[in-house]
């Protein structure tokens, strides 16, 4: 009975740990098949992303990363296919332009560190696991965006 | 008569087969399947390994775009794999062929996988835990592990497990079975047996590809030492998915090496072992893995022993450049003697002359990766006796004549990729569009007749949108493979309490053909309008779901799916807690964006079935006759008062020697009698409106007759232009100093008094190109017709004194470097380097016209002699009036002024522009055997639009809210397939009426990117199936918790 109790205690207290809630926008074409390749390669990574399935990362609106921070995640990652590799040719360098620009931004609210814009392609299953990995150890050791 | 031949050709019909056989799955194999079915005919595709994919399937990256191999191959794979018309046949073989050209009988034996293809979902439980010891990874060229029960590599195409029968205890030792328990899909068969499998086809393409020659090399190269691998072995390495997970380390001691030299020509060229042939892409891969090494790691040395550079393609010698200046890579122009190792370090000495000093040395490095030949697949001798074809000295296959390398000697036998002789990957592609093509004007009478048409029976449901969501889940197990590792009864305990989820049920597979129908049995029963489906990957399986829901009279685009395996339950394989609550979150983001979908309407697309070619040379000439023989109304746009373009100007072509002008004959009259082919000589463009299958073009012909045609295609086969040196080597004012084709004029004329008092010609070639800047390119074919002009000369005149002046000598592809082994005996071969150019001068009184100092590159010193004749070998260069026409046709060009294709590798003769084509030298300098098969694969691409009568557009396109939209063409600006247009719409205000600018998407040329839905600034553009609301719903159901 007691070592429940224990193990118990151990769940809640591991439950109290900050768990970072992140959104991830893939381009259907590259990005979400390096994710793909994370899978069926057994990459493991923290559960801490949700992802978003666009057709070109030039779909992200910097909008959706201003809407993800109000509505309280603590963090949001963009990925796509490396420059030249769009499947719509150019719609990533677009990607880049807006997310610099948003950089500034993110960067007056004090937010730049809980976003990040990589290239993924269809065969770096184990770049997308790492680059969650240490992009949750690094939220997490922002905190929680609310406590800002 | 007339009644007899009609009965004549309806027999000859009822013996033709709309289906057509293809060997061989790499990436020449994939696109002429593709393409044949768009044709209108069946396609059985046998590939002799478990998956198809090929050789392009193990590179990492690819040249000079260093785009992801795999990134671009896999979507064409899974077209493939989706593809109804495909009957995909993988580890197969073809065993038996009989028959004629439009029916041949095929026996075809298909090898046991011991595992149903049908059944098996391809999750890999059983390899995990298959006990016996590992075996050599094929795919990863032997370098990693896999276990007897394997997936030749994760994107494999069947995505279906096989046993090993060498390897599996079972089958060997008869005990085990392991799989067979694990297999939650029961598809484990020890039963299976080889199985023969007989077909009828019309036409048969050979496509099976190349080895890589190694373990046969000589000693020298060192290929036994650990450290001395091929250049594939080194791709794999690369590979992030390899088996170092792309961390670059040496077999030796698993470190990373610091010095890495690469060894071309490691074979080729080399008459000895018999492999006398360029490899032709060595040059090429050569420098991109030495740019990929240093990118891995900035630190490390490159070095690349090179003897000529061939780099000939578009962008190639500006990328080898690129290697040296950017990256640092460091070029010896050199010969090899030798390379032994250090048995202590496992270093390897290699051992050179370098050309360049003309001194021997010795490198140490720590890894050498060595170019070796690419040679013909090792069944190459096995599949042209079964096919009765014929296979060359070098064992490549044999084409019908040296400029039509698409046909073998026999008859509805067509050949396609480096099985032919060594190519690139662009040019394999192209092939196959234009093997297809020869299917197709073999086959055209019978096309149609074997596809099989989706019908849909049930009636699409009217869905209104103010309608309550009713949404159906259904949540997969996939075995235990999702359910091991996420609490499934939870999730979808969770689930069912969403509003608007009417119906949530969890099952085993959901992609096995019994839940296809209970997705069905839901719809109907409940009345949804909304499905999801969490499962696996959209990217193989959304198509199947969206077809199901087709089927049951839903619209497709009201279909959701979700992945919670290889994103979820893969990656979360000991956070049971954490990915069940991820994979709640993910279908409750699903909902929420299903609850916002719209139904998608695909509009159909009348096509007329006409085609414009722009250009009467000789690819205009091949373009316009293999579409018109197939039955459609051709228009032929040639700006000058003659048709044959440059062929106009040779006298005899290479490599056959042919007079040009009677080459030319049998197609230009050809071209002039078909009855649907309609020439417009010393006409112009001057209009065109429209878009794919529906463009309106405006010919206008010299005193100002105008054409008003329609047509649904148009090919650019505009040609190039020989460079004319206007300040260069005084090339104005000597008259005795003159260009390649002017040397061809002056042999055209039949009377060759003109040589009787010359004594000697030079030749100098690249004059003008491959420079640091100005032209920087390899224009590709100069070298070969100066070699060509140098053994006409000699033969017209023995005692002429020839000598040629080169940098390179761009001999790559079949056949070529013994042409110019052969041709040397002909002429003195001096080299010059790009900062010693030779100096031309006059000369006063002597018996010649010019003195020529050149430094001898290798022999490290001046030469001085004199002649009469000098011929510059200047660039092909793209003509002025390609601006306008791409300004016409709103099509780019490249860099260098040529038209830019819409991908370098996949898509070499398409244009980013839907319905437009390009080929020939208007595409970059080719010579006319290049020529003609890659206009055989624009009419090929052509064809595939034609002779569909209707087009469907895709549903996922953006569309503007005419209502928002200011018209200020930001949507236009970052548009890449143009098909955002300003146009001029009037709004009545009470009673005053104004003409405002809007945007109009045309959705037959919108792939649904959204990037001008985001550079939009009041919002006009609704991107359909991503939108803004969908997107942010997903963002707040996510945290609404
Ligand atoms: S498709 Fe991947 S970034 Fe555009």
């Amino acid at each position: 009975m007691k070592i429940v109790e224990k193990s118990d205690k151990k769940q809640v207290k591991k439950d109290r740990e900050f768990k970072p809630n992140i959104v991830c926008f893939c381009c259907n074409w590259c990005s979400y098949a390096g994710a793909d390749l994370a899978g069926v390669s057994r990459f493991q990574y923290p559960a801490s992303i949700r992802i978003i399935r666009v057709m070109c990362s030039g779909r992200v609106e910097p909008a959706f990363i201003l809407k993800s921070f109000k509505d309280n995640v603590d963090g949001v990652l963009v990925t796509g296919c490396h420059i030249g590799d769009c499947h719509y040719i150019s719609g990533n360098e677009f990607t880049k332009d807006r997310f610099e620009r948003l950089m500034k931004i993110l960067k007056y609210l004090g937010l730049k560190d809980r976003f990040r814009l990589e290239w993924i392609s269809a065969s770096e299953g184990k770049k997308f696991a790492e680059l969650v990995t240490t992009f949750t150890n690094q939220i997490k050791k922002l905190g929680p965006l609310n406590n800002i | 008569m007339s009644k007899s031949k009609n009965s004549s050709q309806k027999s000859q019909t009822d013996d033709l087969i709309g289906a057509a056989l293809v060997i061989g799955g790499g990436i020449a194999g994939i696109q002429a399947s593709l393409d044949l079915t768009e044709m209108g005919f069946k396609v059985f595709l046998v590939e002799k390994t478990p998956s198809i994919g090929g050789r392009m399937a193990q590179l990492d990256k690819t040249f000079p775009t260093n785009d992801c191999s795999l990134c671009i191959l896999a979507p064409k794979m899974v077209e493939v794999f989706r593809n109804p018309n495909i009957k995909l046949m993988t580890y197969s073989e073809v065993i038996e062929v009989s028959g004629h050209a439009g029916h041949f009988f095929i026996k075809i034996l298909k090898k046991p996988r011991y595992v149903d293809e049908d059944k098996c979902k391809g999750c890999g439980d059983c390899a995990s835990k298959c006990p016996k010891i590992e075996a050599p990874n094929i795919f990863d060229m032997n370098l990693g592990r896999r276990k007897s029960i394997y997936i030749p590599f994760p994107q494999a195409v069947p995505p279906v497990y096989l046993i090993d029968s060498d390897m599996c205890l079972f089958l060997n030792k008869g005990v085990c079975r392991v799989c067979e328990r694990i297999c939650e899909a029961q598809a484990i068969n020890f039963e299976q047996k080889p199985e023969e499998v007989q077909i009828e086809v019309g036409a048969i393409i050979v496509a099976i590809g190349f080895d890589m020659l190694a373990s046969k090399l000589p000693d020298n190269w060192g290929y036994k030492y650990e450290n001395v691998i091929t250049s594939l072995e080194y791709e794999r390495i690369l590979c992030a998915s390899g088996p170092f997970e792309g961390h670059v380390l040496r077999l030796s001691d698993e470190k990373e090496p610091h010095k890495i030299a690469f060894i071309q020509c490691a074979g080729s060229r080399d008459f000895h072992i018999g492999i006398p042939y360029c490899s032709s892409v060595c040059c090429m891969y050569t420098a991109k893995e030495a740019i990929i090494t240093k990118e891995h790691s900035n630190s490390s040395e490159c070095y690349i022993f090179r003897h000529d550079l061939r780099a000939y393609g578009k962008n190639f010698y500006e990328y080898t450049q690129r290697a040296q200046d950017e990256y640092g890579v460091k070029y010896f122009n050199s010969k090899i003697s030798k390379i032994v190792e250090d048995p202590k370090t496992k270093d390897l000495i290699i051992k050179y002359e370098d050309l360049d000093d003309g001194k021997f040395h010795d490198l140490r490095a720590n890894l050498v990766v060595l170019a070796t030949p690419l040679v013909p697949s090792e069944d190459s001798e096995k599949v042209a006796k079964i096919l009765g074809i014929n296979v060359d000295k070098y064992k490549f296959f044999k084409e019908k004549t040296l400029y039509d390398k698409l046909s073998s000697e026999q008859e509805g036998i067509f050949l396609c990729g480096f099985c032919q002789g060594p190519l690139d990957i662009p040019e394999t592609v192209a092939d196959a569009s234009g093997v297809a093509n020869k299917v197709s004007t073999l086959l055209y009478l019978v096309r149609n007749t074997l596809l099989k048409e989706k019908v849909v029976s049930v009636p699409e449901k009217k869905i209104n949108l103010e309608d309550e969501p009713c949404i159906g889940v259904m949540i997969c197990h996939c075995g235990i493979n999702i359910g091991k590792y996420v609490d499934v009864p939870q999730v979808l305990e969770y689930i069912k309490t969403l509003p608007n989820v009417t119906v949530a049920v969890d099952n085993l597979y959901s992609c096995s053909s019994d839940s296809q129908t209970r997705i069905k049995e839901l719809i109907a029963e409940y009345d949804l309008n909304r499905f999801i489906v969490a499962s696996c990957t959209p990217r193989t399986h959304e198509k199947l779901f969206q077809e199901t829901c087709e089927e049951a009279g839903l619209n497709k685009y009201l279909f959701e799916m979700v992945n919670i395996r290889d994103q979820c339950s893969w990656v979360h394989m000991e956070q049971k807690v954490d990915g069940t609550k991820k994979a709640k979150d993910l279908i409750e983001m699903a909902v929420a964006k299903s609850r916002l979908l719209k139904p998608q309407k695909e509009s159909k697309l009348s096509i007329t079935p006409e085609a414009l070619i722009i250009g009467g040379g000789i690819s205009g000439l091949i373009a316009t006759l293999n579409i018109a023989i197939q039955g459609f109304t051709t228009h032929l746009v040639e700006k000058e008062s003659k048709l044959g373009g440059n062929l106009n100007n040779l006298y005899q072509i290479f490599p056959g020697y042919q007079k040009a002008s009677e080459f030319l004959e049998p197609f230009v009259n050809k071209v002039k009698s078909h009855s649907n082919i309609n020439i417009y000589l010393n006409s112009n463009i001057t209009e065109i409106r429209g878009y794919i299958g529906n463009y309106d073009v405006i010919i206008t012909t010299k005193g100002n007759k105008v054409n008003n045609i329609k047509v649904g295609i148009i090919i650019v086969a505009t040609g190039a232009n020989e460079l004319i040196p206007e300040t260069i080597y005084n090339y104005k004012k000597e008259k005795n100093v003159i260009t390649q084709l002017e040397l061809e004029q002056k042999l055209r004329k039949e009377n060759i008094e003109w040589l009787d008092n010359i004594k000697s010609i030079t030749f100098i070639l690249c004059v003008n190109s491959r420079q640091k800047e100005g032209i920087t390119y390899c224009s590709n074919i100069c070298c070969t017709n100066a070699l060509k002009n140098i053994n006409i000369l000699k033969k017209l005149k023995p005692d002429l004194a020839l000598i040629l002046i080169y940098r390179d000598l761009q001999m790559s592809k079949k056949g070529n470097e013994e042409f110019y082994r052969d041709s040397r005996k002909n002429a003195l071969f001096l080299r010059y380097s790009l900062d010693k150019l030779p100096i031309i001068s006059k000369t006063k009184n002597g018996k010649f016209n010019y003195k020529i100092t050149l430094f001898e590159h290798n022999l490290k010193g001046e030469v001085e002699f004199y002649g009469d004749l000098i011929i510059l070998a200047t660039p092909m260069i793209a003509p002025e009036n390609f601006k306008e026409l791409s300004k016409m046709l709103k099509v780019p060009q490249d860099q260098s002024g040529f038209f830019l294709e819409a991908h370098v590798k996949l898509r070499p003769i398409d244009f980013a522009t839907d319905g437009v084509f390009l080929c020939g030298c208007a595409h970059w300098p080719k010579n006319i055997q290049e020529s003609i098969a890659q206009a055989n694969g624009a009419a090929g691409r052509a064809i595939r639009i034609l002779s569909a009568k209707e087009m469907k557009t895709s549903g996922l396109v953006a569309e503007v809210i005419e209502d928002y939209c200011i018209g200020c063409g930001k949507c236009a600006d970052v548009c890449p397939y143009n098909a955002i247009e300003l146009i001029e719409v009037e709004k009545t205000f009470e009673d005053y009426t104004l003409c405002l600018k809007k945007s109009n998407i045309n959705s037959a040329l919108c792939k649904g990117c959204g990037t001008c839905g985001v550079q939009c600034p009041n919002s006009a553009i609704f991107i359909s199936h991503f939108s803004f609301k969908q997107i942010n719903a997903m963002i707040k159901a996510y945290l609404k918790n």
